[in-house]
């Protein structure tokens, strides 16, 4: 285990060294994708702008709600997405079979050998975004709710990393499964709205089946002091634990594939 | 190489991506999830309004659907293909063809798009009419009008995805340009944001670039909110814009190719 936690800062650091190496085109690609995001948030503020309010949302909150989610989304996928989307391409081409005779935990290798510091631009809109947002709201913080608001990001990131290396572990058993990643992303894109606005049915399933719920909605809704759909007073605990509880169902796939794995080319 | 023979490209396209069919539904949930989510944004905003500035929740609805799945303004696929290959040299096979690569795109995208229409667009639309109902044109003349104002939306859409693809050639990555194209567009196409529910200066200034002839005034026309000699002039305007983006893709196009850096291959 200490051996493994010594090894990480190297894979990260040859990792982040090839990115470096074209400085210019990291920074543009940070920048161009704030931008690509500041289009859709843009037009997000435009809408509340013209009908004040959005299911009881104003700007400020929905901007919270808006940089909660693009924060956790990227801290979370920044140490799974891309590295589990090519999992097909890693077991068709057979390059995965090389990842396994590593003497290191191939969930570990995929992660943060290949960490991805594109995220950056995501991170500095969201960060910025959350400034603005926590000065206009005036809450009132303690530091229970410091702590709570803290946690609530990292369990978010948890929830994601766990749903991103399930869907690519799952590759492992039928070969391909980046089509799985379009019905993430698609209630990730829900996930960036007030639940509340959404019909009960697919509440229930933001909760439950597909939790992007609480990604964003759930932690935010509980420190706006707002009502949470179905959950009610379990949403603060319930917002802290799914992260964890991910990781644990997520260990358990990616180890019940890596068992039952039969290799694809090579 | 004959023009005749450029359609060829059009049916391999249409065809190959019956290959990937796993593709199909994963992409009829995407745009499923993303219409209803819009709808439902739309509905929220409306609560308890019957009109705001003239404008109904149905007309909302066939707005989203109009302006989202059916004027697809994403061009992601298209300007990484794009951008891949001239990033890994494989645009070089086609230049060494004797065929205009500018118009080897078009047809190739011509091909794509039928396919997505049929297989993407159209199960959404029906699904949409069925459980929340869509409206009508408002009249025959705009019906037809709405044709024309189609044939510009998809052009240039074409044309201005092109023309960033194209810029990969001095940059040798699209990755940046296409996330650049997504904010502009989802601001100033009108595809989220109607432009006239955007404020007036901001809608006056995007009601006169190219891109609100992507998605804003085709679905304008579509549901009335232009009269037949309004629209007739914007129609005129949108095809001087097509030219004026066709003439500069060629421009581009002659500049690029005496550029190639090959970086692999």
């Amino acid at each position: 285990m200490l051996r493994t936690l010594r090894l990480l800062p190297h894979l990260i650091g040859i990792h982040v060294r090839t990115h470096m190496e074209y400085r210019s085109a990291l920074v543009i690609g940070w920048i161009a994708q704030a931008v690509g995001y500041g289009g859709m948030y843009a037009s997000i503020a435009l809408i509340i702008n013209r009908f004040e309010n959005l299911g009881g949302w104003t700007w400020p909150q929905m901007a919270l709600l808006l940089a909660f989610h693009l924060l956790a989304y990227a801290v979370g996928a920044c140490i799974s997405f891309v590295q589990f989307r090519d999992m097909e391409e890693k077991i068709r081409f057979g390059t995965f079979d090389a990842i396994l005779v590593k003497p290191i935990g191939p969930w570990t290798f995929l992660a943060f050998s290949g960490l991805n510091i594109e995220y950056g631009g995501h991170i500095a809109l969201a960060i910025g975004l959350m400034i603005w947002a926590l000065l206009s709201l005036d809450l009132p913080w303690t530091p229970g709710l410091a702590l709570y608001f803290a946690a609530a990001v990292a369990s978010a990131a948890m929830l994601v990393a766990a749903l991103m290396t399930m869907i690519g572990a799952t590759a492992l058993i039928w070969v391909r499964s980046r089509h799985l990643f379009a019905i993430f992303f698609g209630f990730w894109e829900l996930a960036r709205y007030p639940l509340n606005i959404f019909p009960a049915p697919l509440q229930i399933l933001m909760i439950t089946f597909a939790p992007l719920g609480f990604l964003a909605f759930i932690p935010c809704a509980v420190v706006l002091g707002k009502p949470v759909p179905i959950l009610g007073d379990l949403a603060p605990a319930a917002s802290l634990l799914i992260g964890p509880l991910f990781v644990i169902l997520a260990a358990a796939h990616w180890r019940w594939c890596l068992r039952n794995y039969q290799g694809a080319g090579g | 190489m004959k023009v005749s023979a450029y359609p060829a490209f059009t049916v391999t396209a249409f065809l190959s991506r019956l290959v990937y069919r796993n593709q199909v539904w994963s992409g009829v949930f995407g745009e499923l999830v993303a219409t209803f989510a819009f709808i439902a944004v739309w509905t929220a905003a409306f609560s308890g309004s019957r009109n705001v500035d003239g404008v109904t929740l149905p007309d909302m609805v066939t707005y989203v659907l109009i302006a989202g799945p059916l004027l697809n303004w994403n061009t992601t696929r298209y300007i990484r293909e794009v951008g891949d290959s001239i990033r890994n040299g494989d645009v070089t096979v086609f230049l060494l063809k004797p065929l205009h690569y500018p118009a080897l795109l078009f047809f190739n995208q011509l091909g794509n798009n039928a396919f997505e229409q049929l297989t993407i667009t159209l199960p959404v639309a029906v699904i949409v009419a069925l459980t929340v109902g869509l409206l009508p044109p408002a009249s025959p003349a705009h019906g037809l009008l709405f044709l024309a104002f189609w044939a510009v939306s998809w052009c240039m859409l074409f044309l201005i995805a092109t023309l960033t693809g194209l810029l990969a050639f001095w940059l040798l990555t699209a990755f940046s340009l296409e996330w650049f194209l997504r904010g502009i567009m989802a601001l100033a196409s009108g595809a989220v944001v109607p432009l006239w529910f955007m404020p007036g200066a901001l809608a006056a200034l995007l009601g006169h670039l190219p891109f609100a002839w992507v998605s804003y005034y085709p679905s304008a026309v579509y549901l009335g909110k232009l009269d037949a000699p309004t629209s007739g002039v914007y129609l005129l305007i949108g095809l001087s814009w097509l030219a004026a983006l066709a003439a500069l893709a060629g421009w581009l196009w002659s500049r690029a190719r005496h550029r190639l850096v090959v970086q692999g291959g």
